[in-house]
């Protein structure tokens, strides 16, 4: 009853706007609006490490960091998730907000140097790299990849341990037997740490020289080759719901799919002509 | 405690059914109360315990069944909470009368039974003799340690048997919550706790009245949760709390369940505090028993269950949102979110947190009136406030004193000074994430409040207070705590995680001697940045040891990077020792103490330290009566 109440309520009030003082320029924002997302829309450029338009907001690597003046006293909130409720007043590159974000990325720089990433952000905020002895650790933890996989099967990937020794790994650091070898953390891995290999007819998902999963992969029946990992299709069914798309035909690779697509094609179009040989026996797929 | 009352008076484990019901079965357990009989209370908080006060409560239970005097009807020997004067114990206070022994041994039993039980003799070499002092005090309430206290939230702590709820109903436990399922509306309750200015024990202060006005305000179902959590090293206020007098507590937790409307509750306490669980574990289902807690409060149609949650060992697991998140059986991160959790917390329900101590005030608030409590305090910070006194003090242990209290009041007048004639230092208050204050000599003293503490850079914390004196060295004390918060990270944001990195990579190169210019300067920076950017509470408060100890002592850093020194003799690559040819009378104690006889002269002239041999254990410059050893 009150929810049912209030829906209304929230369907009657006119969507509140908001009046935000964005470095010096005036500009509205929606009620609950991010203030990155009001950033991009005002063409005001903030540097983040661990956001992805896919995905919820972590505020882990905090280099989105600007300052607020809601009330009195400004304050250092992160853009990526800050949503903006009353009027306020927002500083995105202020000396302060400066000056921490360039500390962010020298010890981020010093834990992985290899981040081409953070190689542009050092140029732009003028870091001296040599303030800090070198980690060496090739992980900027921003925890993309955790979440990519929580969106896609949720049980692979997730950050362990704690302080220092936070680092993404798989239960029991054994290799996980949930992974369905989507490859999304691979994809969406900013310092390229997490690689994927297709060897001896298994997809094996490497993390840190360790290998995280292996997901077996189907051989084709008309050429042989191993291809695309066999997806749990009870897993998508529970995700998608009714939604689910027909599963497609996993037996023959998609190379062969095409060909035979072609083939039947071809045959249709062009056999009354006399021009088209069928050359191979192909299966039909 | 159930199944006794069960044989001895069958009708009494029905439901209490009315609020006037509790004031009968008070009246009732009143009645087989005899208040001239004598009760022997024995300590047993975590430090008597570890000195062996269960099993002098078990000898006395042995002998005083052997007086045949266990006839009568209140148990002679009852185990108790905290006493508070933990570095004297196992404490035995013998009612009526309030005599107080000290440092009571299995050994002791017999004769106080002997003596003073039955012969109202008193033994002498048990009695408290206050540190340079001679003179025995023989009550507990003329102990300068007790008489300058304030007892509000301790009241029960020390009195009552906390594994039996008659002993605390007697004591007025659940009045509060009758008076307020009978004659109160949950907006008056808001009402008197917001009159009351009480604010947050826990360390932030916020306003208690203000934090359940906003609950009570939001729809759907809501939660009451009790941080018990109590992970700073040196402080055990709540965990003494708990094992002390855990129905105050609760009964606390049942007005804030009524006053925002709700009916689940957690408490949430750390694993490492298992006598604090198990006396949870006792006490709630007494109190369900009874009808105080659980389905249909005192027949008045409330509900309100609690669930006891133990914690996994993370310190950051008492920030808020990284409790609810352990709470829900998630990895105990804080959530990074702006979102305050009376609007979205545990299962994303609104949910009130307070601390163990906030709860622990609101009976009496609610049995007195906000006035009088805001009698109490001062006028920002109102009420008492619990501190665990620890550090080079003569007495450590618990202590509350209203708000507002002058620190010099609380080391010398009830802490009884610093042992062995050395000087105060500084007084460290807030735990990790606190600051440390130069009293006396850069600030001669100051009154403790939220507001005054934030002023010298400090905080009030959830209440530790560890003294520290004049063999402290302040850069040691920086990295003590950097080092700690470093473990406890939880690590997902960077400014915390590779800011105390840094900073403990910073501070240990300094304590071993290997400090360079310009590292005072970077810590600031670092610190500043750790507690301007980081995610939760740990984070924005990490670099406060460092940044205080930088503002007071950094003539400390300064001897450390520069001369290569640490005046204080504490980090053992940068000082030796020496003795003094001039006041050194050869007696040739520092020699016997030494364990790898580096000291060496003959008796009646001076002494002398092979260097190459010392392996600077303190133990020479500890000894020597004249102060011959000196730190170079």
């Amino acid at each position: 009853m009150i929810t049912f109440q209030s829906v209304i309520i929230t369907r009657t009030t006119p969507m509140k706007v908001l009046s935000i003082v964005l470095n010096g320029k005036t500009v509205t924002a929606k009620m609950g609006q991010t203030i990155l997302d009001l950033a991009r829309e005002n063409d005001v450029f903030i540097p983040t490490l661990c956001d992805s338009p896919a995905l919820e907001p972590a505020a882990m690597c905090r280099l989105c960091t600007v300052q607020v003046i809601e009330g009195k006293w400004p304050k250092f909130v992160t853009a990526c998730n800050f949503p903006l409720r009353r009027d306020a007043e927002v500083v995105t590159d202020s000396p302060e907000v400066r000056q921490g974000r360039k500390l962010i990325i020298e010890l981020l720089m010093a834990r992985c140097p290899t981040s081409r990433e953070l190689q542009r952000l050092a140029i732009d905020y003028g870091c001296d790299l040599g303030r800090f002895s070198p980690l060496n650790d090739d992980c900027v933890v921003c925890g993309l990849c955790t979440r990519a996989c929580e969106a896609v099967t949720g049980r692979t990937l997730s950050l362990a341990g704690r302080g220092t020794a936070i680092h993404v790994d798989t239960a029991f650091q054994k290799a996980s037997t949930f992974c369905i070898g989507c490859g999304a953390c691979v994809q969406i891995c900013p310092v390229n740490k997490i690689t994927m290999e297709d060897v001896d007819g298994e997809r094996r998902i490497i993390l840190h020289g360790k290998i995280a999963s292996r997901v077996k992969l189907p051989q084709c029946t008309s050429c042989g080759k191993f291809f695309g990992p066999v997806i749990d299709l009870k897993q998508v069914m529970e995700r998608m719901g009714e939604h689910l798309i027909p599963p497609p035909n996993a037996t023959v690779c998609p190379d062969c799919s095409r060909r035979n697509l072609a083939i039947k094609l071809g045959k249709r179009y062009f056999e009354q002509y006399g021009v088209f040989e069928e050359e191979g026996q192909a299966d039909a797929g | 405690m159930i199944e006794a009352t069960q044989t001895a008076n069958p009708t009494e484990v029905n439901k209490i059914t009315s609020p006037d019901g509790l004031k009968l079965f008070r009246q009732e357990l009143q009645s087989r109360h005899d208040p001239n009989a004598p009760v022997v209370l024995v300590c047993s908080g975590t430090g008597c315990r570890a000195a062996g006060s269960a099993a002098v409560v078990d000898k006395f239970k042995q002998v005083l069944s052997g007086t045949g005097w266990n006839g009568k009807v209140l148990p002679l020997a009852k185990h108790t909470g905290c006493h508070g004067l933990c570095s004297r114990g196992p404490l035995v206070v013998i009612e009526p009368g309030n005599l107080f022994y000290q440092r009571v041994t299995v050994d002791d039993v017999e004769d106080i039974v002997n003596k003073t039980l039955l012969n109202n003799e008193v033994i002498k070499k048990l009695q408290y003799k206050p540190a340079n002092s001679k003179e025995v005090i023989e009550k507990a309430s003329d102990i300068p340690f007790y008489a300058k206290q304030t007892r509000l939230v301790l009241k029960n702590i020390g009195k009552v048997d906390p594994t039996d709820i008659d002993d605390s109903i007697l004591r007025g436990s659940y009045s509060a919550l009758a008076k307020v399922l009978t004659r109160m509306s949950p907006q008056d309750v808001i009402n008197e706790v917001a009159n009351s200015k009480l604010r947050g024990r826990g360390g932030a202060g916020f306003p208690t009245g203000l934090k359940w006005e906003s609950c009570a305000r939001q729809e759907g179902i809501r939660y009451v949760i009790c941080n018990a959590d109590e992970g700073d090293p040196g402080a055990f206020m709540d965990g003494a709390l708990l094992e002390g007098d855990p129905h105050s507590v609760l009964e606390g937790m049942a007005i804030c369940a009524y006053a925002v409307g709700s009916n689940r509750g957690y408490m949430y306490v750390r694993a490492e505090y298992p006598m604090a669980v198990k006396t949870l574990r006792i006490a709630i289902p007494q109190a369900e028993a009874l009808g105080l807690l659980g389905e249909n409060i005192m027949g008045t149609g409330f509900d309100f269950k609690v669930t006891i949650s133990t914690g996994a060992g993370a310190f950051v697991c008492g920030e808020s949102s990284a409790l609810m998140a352990s709470l829900e059986g998630k990895v105990g991160r804080p959530r990074p979110k702006y979102i305050r959790s009376v609007e979205k917390g545990f299962r994303d329900s609104p949910s009130n947190l307070n601390n163990v101590e906030t709860y622990a005030n609101i009976p009496d608030i609610i049995n007195n009136g906000g006035d009088w409590y805001k009698s109490y305090g001062t006028e920002r910070s109102s009420g008492t406030k619990v501190f665990a006194l620890t550090g080079n003090v003569n007495n450590i242990g618990l202590v509350e004193v209203p708000m507002g209290i002058s620190l010099m009041e609380i080391v010398n007048g009830i802490g009884g000074g610093i042992p062995n004639k050395r000087k105060l230092k500084g007084v460290q208050t807030g735990g990790p994430s606190g600051g440390c204050i130069p009293v006396p000599h850069q600030i001669p003293d100051i009154n403790v409040g939220y507001g005054k503490l934030a002023e010298v850079g400090s905080i009030m914390g959830s209440g530790g207070m560890i003294v520290m004196d004049e063999d402290t060295c302040m850069v040691e004390v920086a990295r003590y705590f950097v080092n700690f918060l470093f473990e406890e990270s939880c690590g997902q944001c960077t400014p915390c995680r590779e800011g105390l990195i840094r900073m403990l990579e910073i501070l240990t190169r300094i304590t071993q001697g290997q400090g360079r210019e310009g590292d005072v300067e970077l810590l600031e920076e670092i610190g500043k940045f750790t507690n301007n950017f980081s995610l939760c509470g740990l984070g924005t408060s990490a670099a406060n040891p460092v940044l205080s100890t930088i503002r007071y002592f950094r003539k400390e850093y300064d001897a450390h990077i520069r001369d290569k020194k640490c005046p204080a003799g504490v980090c053992k690559p940068l000082f030796h020792y020496d003795i003094d040819p001039e006041t050194c009378t050869g007696c040739g104690l520092c020699k016997s103490k030494c364990p790898v006889k580096a000291i060496t002269g003959e008796k009646k002239k001076t002494h002398v330290i092979d260097q190459s041999l010392c392996i600077k254990c303190m133990e020479c410059y500890k000894s020597c009566k004249f102060r011959s050893v000196k730190i170079m």
